[in-house]
């Protein structure tokens, strides 16, 4: 065969992902549709779904993380665009620092962020409350963390506040990409300041926005450590803040009385591969191949 | 009242002068072509007349009135740069029409105006097409487009056929000779292509290292270059410089340097003794490259010729072509 080399050259790449990425996914699969040992078919699949209980749990931790998802797609995203447009302005200085101190907390683990945020905002020790009275605003504070209301939308601001270094990079190095003469001839257009770049950078930068959307949609459903280290496995207050990492974990690993579960665990997983699966392919095939790359 | 003037205007770079002080004065509906070796500031002077780079000092008038503290839009010019600089998200027709649009035209009038300026350059059949779909020429004709729907005062142009091929070059520069016609529009224009500068211009601005060198029509420039500078950098391939004791010929007082051009200088019985080192022939000339105590002297001998490289040569510069200069490098006579 005249093409054997081919496949000798693709063997390593393909063997290392088998075992460390297919493999296992098959195996959760194949776990789903198992049950004490024997094969059930869509029997675990039938549970979620029509059981009250679990159906109960699995929407719930569903649409909180939807929820997590806007917040960061309306709050995060928009937030980066902005400083990534201030940063590349050239009469900025300092830009370098501001760079690096915006990216810093993306390089901090969940866990100390996590920690520092619940003392932040702890009534009884936090700085906020103290912070918010020094400025006459003390009646605006309130135990955002441990109320049902509010707890999502507070982790999903720390996560914000943690991750929003990411989509100002990504724009910030479309921005830069941009060759000058394109923006000069902007200038000389009369396209200037806001309106430069709503007409001229934002249609250009579009594909990155795509590529951000997308990391965004697949960072927050696989979303699991900042829930866990705040809130804890049960993700209180009264799962308020339940999503389906979190859902998945008490499931397949079991947390204080409930047993754990590896089938219903891989149950959830394969809903969430699912889920995720058909997004990023809802994107590729329909919106990434109708935004253009452009070659200046 | 002057399309353009440029009164002692000075650019440093930190602490690099790039611009040492440069005059100028453009008459409406003229050719003025920016010629000067790389680096000596050809953009950065038309750059500062766009708007897009701060002079340090000095003033610069466009139809009379001083536009330094105007934003480039505001100065009604239009630029074509190097690069095309299209915007690539918008098709050929939203190209041409931006600037009106941004300025607030009507809508019919932004439309008639594409359509015009779409005309003159047989844009029509690409007007919904977007840059990447275009070939380099076609983004050039689309360049100069969005240059003219504007009906500029003064059109500036960057080097805007230097990423064309030879053949195409030469049939924009005479679509560019037509346009300057029809229009009866101020143009200026920077490169670093002689034969653009002779071809294009009523004008030439020879600069040399941020200096205007001589400011004259090409015919000027080619008969009576004012200084040693202009001599060498204008013509192809570039004029001859001997030491006037060498030259033959007997020069005026002052004069230390004797400049010839290779068309100017002709085989004879006696004269200079030379020996041939190279051969060019192109048919429907000849350039032959000659060494000897005079130094490296060119000749362009019409026709075609056939000489063995080694051979001994004499050659004869014609005295009334002859360019005399001193020794500070101005031209004498
Ligand atoms: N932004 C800048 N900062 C510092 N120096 C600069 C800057 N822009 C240009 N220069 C310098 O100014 C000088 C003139 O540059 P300019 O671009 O005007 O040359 P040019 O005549 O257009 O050359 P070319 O024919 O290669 O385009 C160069 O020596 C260049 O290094
Ligand atoms: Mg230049």
């Amino acid at each position: 065969m005249k093409r054997a080399h081919i496949l000798v050259f693709l063997a390593p790449a393909v063997i290392v992902y088998t075992v460390i990425m297919v493999l296992p996914l098959f195996a959760t699969l194949q776990l789903s549709l198992f049950r004490d040992g024997g094969f059930v078919g869509l029997q675990n699949f039938r549970t979620l779904f029509g059981d009250t209980r679990w159906s109960a749990s699995f929407w719930n931790a569903l649409g909180n993380n939807l929820w997590f998802f806007i917040v960061h797609m309306l709050v995060q995203n928009p937030i980066g665009i902005l400083l990534a447009a201030l940063l590349s302005s050239p009469r900025l200085r300092g830009a370098a620092f501001y760079r690096t101190a915006i990216f810093v907390p993306t390089i901090l683990s969940f866990v100390v962020v996590g920690f520092i945020w619940k003392l932040i905002l702890s009534p009884i020790w936090g700085i906020a409350p103290g912070m918010l009275d020094a400025v006459g605003l003390k009646s605006l504070f309130s135990p955002w963390l441990g109320k049902e209301g509010s707890a999502l939308t507070t982790l999903a601001l720390i996560s914000v506040w943690q991750f929003v270094g990411i989509p100002m990079m990504l724009i910030y190095a479309a921005l830069l990409s941009i060759p000058d003469e394109v923006l000069e001839a902007a200038e000389m257009d009369g396209v200037t300041g806001w309106s430069q770049f709503w007409k001229i950078k934002l249609p250009l930068i579009l594909p990155s926005i795509g590529i951000i959307s997308i990391l965004t949609f697949v960072g927050n459903f696989n979303a699991f450590d900042l829930i866990y280290v705040a809130q804890g496995a049960l993700a209180g207050p009264n799962f308020s803040t339940d999503i389906l990492g979190t859902f998945f974990y008490r499931t397949f690993f079991g947390f204080q009385l409930q047993l754990g579960d590896p089938n219903m665990g891989a149950t959830i997983a394969t809903v969430m591969f699912g889920i995720i699966l058909a997004v990023v392919c809802v994107y590729l095939f329909a919106i990434q191949t109708r935004l253009r790359r452009y070659q200046f | 009242m002057h399309a353009l003037e440029i009164r002692n205007l000075r650019k440093t770079f930190g602490s690099v002068e790039v611009i040492p002080g440069a005059d100028l004065a453009v008459e409406p509906g003229e050719f003025c072509v920016f010629v000067g070796p790389s680096g000596c500031g050809k953009s950065t002077l038309l750059r500062m007349i766009a708007g897009l780079e701060e002079p340090t000092s000095g003033d610069i008038l466009i139809g009379g009135q001083r536009v330094n503290d105007l934003p480039p839009a505001k100065r009604e010019i239009a630029m074509v740069f190097q690069s095309y600089a299209l915007y690539p998200h918008l098709t050929v027709a939203g190209n041409l029409g931006l600037a009106l649009k941004q300025a607030g035209t009507p809508r019919a009038e932004v439309e008639a105006a594409v359509k015009r300026a779409a005309s003159m350059l047989a844009l029509e059949p690409l007007l919904q097409r977007r840059p990447a779909e275009l070939s380099g020429g076609q983004r050039q004709r689309v360049a100069i487009g969005r240059a003219i729907v504007r009906r500029p005062k003064l059109f500036l142009f960057d080097e805007p056929l230097s990423n064309l091929d030879a053949a195409l070059r030469g049939q924009t520069r005479i679509e560019l000779a037509r346009l300057h016609r029809e229009l009866g529009a101020t143009m200026i224009y920077v490169t670093h292509d002689q034969v653009e500068a002779m071809t294009l211009a009523d004008r030439i601005v020879v600069l040399n290292a941020g200096r205007i060198a001589q400011i004259g029509s090409p015919m000027e420039l080619y008969n009576r270059p004012a200084n040693r500078f202009v001599a060498g950098f204008i013509g192809s391939p570039s004029m001859n410089f001997l030491a006037a004791e060498r030259s033959g010929l007997t020069p005026p007082a002052g004069a230390v340097e004797l400049g010839i051009r290779p068309e100017h200088i002709a085989l004879a019985d006696h004269g200079i003794p030379a020996r041939v080192t190279h051969v060019e022939r192109l048919g429907h000339e000849t350039l032959v490259h000659t060494d000897g105590e005079a130094g490296h002297i060119t000749l362009r001998l019409v026709g075609e010729h056939d000489l063995p490289v080694d051979q001994p040569v004499h050659l004869r510069p014609d005295p009334a072509r002859a360019h005399w200069f001193g020794p500070d490098g101005n031209r004498c006579d």
